[in-house]
C-alpha cells in the first residue's frame, strides 16, 4: 500500500462511532443555537465539518445520500426553506468526495486550507438560495463562518481520528 | 477502503453504484424541488413534522447542558441583583393593581355601553402559556420555538405576548413544538392603532444591524405621528385581540423629497431574551360566522352597497 510518508496505518473505523459523530455534531450544533448564541451568523457548522470529514476519510460509508438527509434534519431544526441546507451539504458532500484521494496526502495544515473553499461555497450557495427567495444580506459576519468551520478541521482531524489511532489490540492465540 | 486504514474489507469493485456525480444530480434536484414546494404550495408540512416529532428527544438533550447553565447562572447572581429585581417586580405589581381594579369596572361599564348601542361584545380569548425552548439559528430571520404544539391545542396564526406587549405570531405548529415569528422578522407584519390619535397602521419588522425595530410603512408626510406614542393592535385583522400594547415610536423623519414619513418604533416585548410567552388563539376563529346574504337580484349599484355594509360589520 501507497502510503504518505511518517503517517501511522490507522484502525478500521467503527461505523457506529461514525454516525454517532454525526449525531453528536447535530447535537453540537443545537447547543450552539440554544447557547444565547441565538442566531449569530459567524457560528461555526459542526454538522458540514463532521460530514466532510467523513466524506474525506470514510466516503463509502458517509456519501452523497447522507449528506442530504443530514441536511433536511438541519433545515427543520434551524425552520429554514426545506432544502436549502440539503442543497448545499449535497454540494459540499461531492466535491469533498471528489477530492478525499488528494487531499489525505497533504499535511493537517494544508488541508485546512483545501477545505475553506468548500465552506465557503455551501454558504455562498445558501446565500443565492436565500437571495432567490427574497432574503437580503444577512450580515457582515456571515462571512467568518466558512473561516470558523474550516479552522476546526485540525481538531476535528485530532478528535474524529483518535479511536482510529489506538495501538492495535493482538489476540494472544492467533499472533497472526 | 480508505487511505491508510486496517480495513479489512477489499473496497467494491463491481457494485459501485450510482457515480458521485449522478448523485448530486439527482439529490440537488431534489432539493431544489422541496425548495420550491416548500416556498410555493405549503405541502411539505408532514416531512417536517414527522422530522421535528424524531428530533424532539435530541432537543431535550441538547437542552440539558443549557438548563444547568441558566441554573447555575441564577444560583450565584448577586444577592443585591436579586433584591433589586424583587424591588422593582412588587413596585410594578403595585402600579398595575391600581389599574387592574379599574378593569372590571370598566368592562361592566364598556359591556353596558355595547348593549345599549347594540355592538357586538368583545371576544375574550383564552391564553395558553409557554416557554421560550430556543432561537431559530437561523440569521435571515426572527424565529423562536416554543415548548407548546398541536397536542397542545395551538393553532397556527395565534398571536404570542410576553410581559410587556405582543411578541410575535405562530407560523408553523408540530405536534410537540410551534415556530413564533417574531414582530422583527422582516416579513411579519401587524395592524396597529395609534393610542393617541386613534390612526391604524401597519407595522413591519425591519432587522437592523444593532437594533431590530419596527417601521411605519405609508405615513403620509404629514400624518400626526410624534416621538413616544404607544401602538397597540388594532383588533381590526381577526388575529390579534385589540388592544395589546406592540410598540413606542422612537424617531420620525419628514423628508421634503419624500411624501411619506419614516418611522421607526420599537417593540416592548424582550424579543431576545423573553423565556415566558402567552399563546392567545387567533379572534377570527371565536367570531360567530358572518350571517349569510339572501340571494336577491338588485341593481348593481345596491348590491354593491350591501356587500359593502355586510364587510363593514
Amino acid at each position: 500500500m501507497i502510503m504518505p510518508q511518517g503517517k501511522h496505518l490507522l484502525l478500521p473505523a467503527n461505523p457506529l462511532f461514525i454516525w454517532s459523530s454525526l449525531v453528536a455534531a447535530i447535537l453540537g450544533n443545537m447547543l450552539l443555537s440554544m447557547s444565547g448564541l441565538g442566531r449569530a451568523a459567524w457560528v461555526p457548522d459542526l454538522l458540514a465539518l463532521t460530514l466532510v470529514f467523513w466524506n474525506v476519510h470514510q466516503p463509502l460509508r458517509v456519501g452523497i445520500g447522507a449528506a442530504f438527509v443530514f441536511g433536511l434534519i438541519m433545515d427543520v431544526q434551524q425552520t429554514t426553506l426545506l432544502g436549502q441546507h440539503a442543497l448545499a451539504y449535497v454540494v459540499l458532500s461531492y466535491w469533498a468526495v471528489s477530492i478525499h484521494r488528494r487531499l489525505l496526502w497533504f499535511p493537517v495544515s494544508t488541508q485546512t486550507g483545501h477545505v475553506l473553499p468548500l465552506f465557503a461555497l455551501a454558504q455562498a450557495l445558501v446565500m443565492a438560495v436565500r437571495f432567490a427567495g427574497g432574503a437580503g444580506w444577512p450580515a457582515w459576519s456571515s462571512l467568518l463562518a466558512p473561516v470558523c468551520t474550516a479552522g476546526l478541521w485540525p481538531m476535528a482531524t485530532a478528535v474524529l481520528l483518535a479511536p482510529q489511532r489506538r495501538p492495535p489490540d493482538p489476540d494472544k492465540h492467533r499472533p497472526l | 477502503m480508505s487511505l491508510g486504514t486496517l480495513d479489512r474489507s477489499p473496497p467494491p469493485f463491481f457494485k459501485q453504484g450510482l457515480s458521485a456525480l449522478s448523485k448530486l444530480t439527482l439529490l440537488g434536484a431534489l432539493a431544489v424541488l422541496l425548495m420550491v414546494t416548500d416556498n410555493r404550495f405549503a405541502m411539505t408540512a408532514a416531512i417536517r413534522s414527522v422530522l421535528v416529532t424524531a428530533l424532539t428527544p435530541l432537543q431535550w438533550l441538547a437542552m440539558v447542558p443549557v438548563q444547568w447553565g441558566q441554573s447555575a447562572g441564577k444560583r450565584f447572581q448577586l444577592l443585591e441583583t436579586a433584591q433589586a429585581k424583587a424591588e422593582s417586580t412588587s413596585r410594578a405589581l403595585a402600579e398595575q393593581s391600581a389599574r387592574a381594579g379599574q378593569v372590571e369596572d370598566l368592562t361592566l361599564e364598556n359591556k353596558r355601553l355595547r348593549d345599549l348601542l347594540g355592538l357586538r361584545e368583545r371576544v375574550a380569548t383564552q391564553g395558553l402559556a409557554a416557554q421560550v425552548l430556543y432561537d431559530a439559528a437561523d440569521p435571515y430571520a426572527h424565529r423562536v420555538i416554543i415548548d407548546q404544539g398541536a397536542t397542545q391545542g395551538v393553532q397556527a396564526g395565534s398571536a404570542v405576548l410576553d410581559e410587556s406587549g405582543v411578541l410575535g405570531q405562530v407560523t408553523r405548529v408540530h405536534p410537540l413544538v410551534s415556530e413564533v415569528t417574531l414582530l422583527t422578522d422582516r416579513e411579519q407584519a401587524i395592524p396597529v392603532l395609534n393610542t393617541r390619535t386613534g390612526v391604524r397602521s401597519v407595522a413591519y419588522g425591519q432587522p437592523g444591524l444593532f437594533k431590530h425595530e419596527l417601521e411605519l410603512r405609508f405615513m403620509a408626510g404629514n400624518a400626526d405621528v410624534q416621538e413616544g406614542d404607544v401602538l397597540s393592535t388594532s383588533g381590526v385583522d381577526a388575529v390579534y385581540p385589540p388592544g395589546l400594547p406592540v410598540a413606542k415610536v422612537v424617531s420620525v423623519q419628514r423628508q421634503a423629497e419624500s411624501a411619506f414619513a419614516r418611522v421607526q418604533c420599537e417593540p416592548f416585548a424582550q424579543m431576545g431574551s423573553t423565556r415566558h410567552v402567552l399563546v392567545l388563539p387567533p379572534t377570527g376563529l371565536l367570531l360567530p360566522p358572518a350571517p349569510a346574504v339572501p340571494e336577491t337580484k338588485h341593481p348593481r349599484g345596491r348590491d354593491k352597497t350591501a356587500r359593502n355594509t355586510n364587510k363593514s360589520r
